[in-house]
């Protein structure tokens, strides 16, 4: 799952308040390195750029989770897929 | 949506492509070509609101057994649409080049043993399905953009996103396959494997669905869930809506039945040896549509009618046994391969005296009528805006615009 993928997602699961799905956080099935805050101004500075965009769209999570901001629940990333499906109950 | 294994998200290379499916097996498969996808529900995408720039769906809602699930799934797809954006929609036509439909709720079937040959390393070898050849995929080096002709749709901001996703009803995550239970293999297997029928019905509404449902109740095999590891996936899943019970959603079919950004349409060989009687008269060798129109770089599908289509889907429809019992008749043998799919359709809420194979699975379809895509819109989804449809590839498809 690339982040910028990431940045789409939104936790469904049911009785949230608006926006409380929102962001996903991410959990890394083992540690590593995490990007770097953003700078102001970032826009006219290449380098960061070129590191943001490196951080969006050349790096994958491959294995761990994507925990709901409100409920708690977290959806797991295997493969560098993530499994967004809602068991029955949940739905 | 409805990615399946990622046929479509080479298309266009200048976008961000996301793929989506019900299914993981599928999904795994078009992750190893490189493909950025993930697993989620149709009915309930795990989308901001507003997100993406395009959005298709080729070949997905019909497989929903409602129309109100049809319509949420439109309603899911519209929500995470921008306002300007656009989403296309492909469903099957009842309305094909010689023949139609009988009924517009069918089950269409699909032979197990191609997907079981397909996907599981146990079985026979020399099958060279469409999709070995989908699943070796090409090197693809995520972080590279490859400009490649797109022989459709060229109208899309730089920044679009386009996302497919497919998704099956109540597919339990690890078990999309079921496996047929022994009764049924009994029942089936006495009616023999040379019998092809017809069988006509009343739609899939919801007091059929809630009768289907309550016979459910006393089939499901939970264990079976569990524990089924079959792989079986292709893009194209069944979504029989049996309430909360449960649908068997399962395999399906290796072909695309609605390839319709191939640019070069060549006939489609049934790569794979028949291995069963039920396969030789699912008529694959017929099947290829030698699709007559031109192509040119324009979106194929603005080039009017089209030849059939294609190919038959099929999937594990359990509950199949289970609907009453009602009249068949027996299929006349045709070489016609645009009507196999039509031949072999078996209507819904019929059956028991099937006549299919034990490996055929069947695959719910409700098949659209002229101008039914583009009235369930109108009609459900008031911020979608449809700007063109047409009849292509025995398919009706609209594209819609998110109003702003």
């Amino acid at each position: 799952m690339k982040l910028l993928t990431h940045n789409l997602l939104s936790s469904h699961v049911p009785g949230l308040r608006p926006g409380g799905g929102f962001p996903l956080r991410i959990e890394l099935g083992h540690p590593s390195e995490l990007p770097p805050e953003p700078v102001p101004d970032y826009e006219g500075d290449e380098e960061f750029l070129r590191r943001v965009h490196h951080v969006l769209l050349e790096v994958e999570v491959l294995e761990g989770s994507l925990q709901c901001p409100d409920s708690g629940r977290r959806f797991p990333i295997s493969k560098g897929v993530p499994n967004m499906l809602l068991t029955e109950e949940e739905a | 949506l409805g990615c399946g294994t990622g046929k479509y998200l080479s298309v266009n290379s200048q976008v961000y492509n996301l793929g989506c499916d019900y299914c993981e097996g599928l999904v795994e498969i078009a992750r190893k070509k490189g493909d950025e996808v993930l697993v989620c529900d149709n009915l309930n995408l795990p989308f901001r609101d507003q997100c993406f720039n395009a959005v298709i769906s080729i070949g997905v809602i019909h497989h929903f057994s409602t129309k109100q699930r049809r319509i949420k799934a439109i309603k899911e797809m519209a929500r995470v649409l921008t306002p300007g954006g656009q989403i296309m929609i492909y469903v099957w036509a009842m309305e094909q080049k010689n023949r139609r439909f009988e009924k517009q709720d069918v089950f269409v079937p699909w032979n197990k043993a191609l997907c079981s040959r397909r996907f599981s390393e146990s079985n026979q070898s020399g099958d060279k399905g469409e999709f070995v050849h989908a699943a070796k995929g090409q090197d693809i080096h995520p972080a590279q953009l490859v400009i490649s002709e797109c022989s459709y749709q060229n109208n899309l901001p730089p920044e679009t996103h386009s996302k497919h996703s497919r998704n099956m009803d109540h597919c339990l995550a690890r078990a999309c396959c079921m496996k047929i239970s022994e009764e049924e293999n009994r029942f089936y297997s006495a009616l023999g494997r040379s019998f092809r029928s017809w069988f006509f019905s009343r739609s899939l509404d919801e007091s059929a669905l809630r009768k289907q449902s309550d016979k459910m109740k006393h089939l499901k095999h939970e264990g079976v869930w569990a524990n089924s590891t079959v792989p079986i996936q292709h893009s194209r899943h069944c979504s029989l809506d049996l309430g909360h019970h449960g649908a068997l959603v399962n395999g399906q079919g290796l072909d695309d039945d609605d390839d319709v950004f191939v640019e070069s349409l060549s006939l489609k060989k049934p790569q794979w040896s028949p291995a069963t009687d039920a396969l030789k008269d699912l008529s694959l060798n017929g099947e290829h549509q030698s699709v007559a129109q031109s192509k040119g770089d324009e979106a194929s599908f603005m080039n009017g009618p089209v030849e059939d289509r294609d190919r038959i889907c099929g999937c594990n429809k359990d509950g199949a046994g289970k609907s009453d019992a009602s009249k068949f008749f027996k299929r006349t043998s045709t070489t016609d391969s645009t009507d196999s799919a039509l031949d072999s359709a078996v209507s819904v809420g019929d059956h028991t005296d099937a006549v299919l194979d034990t490996k055929a699975f069947m695959r719910y379809y409700h098949v659209f009528r002229e101008g039914e895509l583009c009235s369930l819109v109108e009609e459900n989804v008031p911020e979608l805006q449809i700007l063109s449809s047409c009849y292509d590839h025995g398919n009706w498809c609209i594209i819609a615009e998110r109003r702003g």
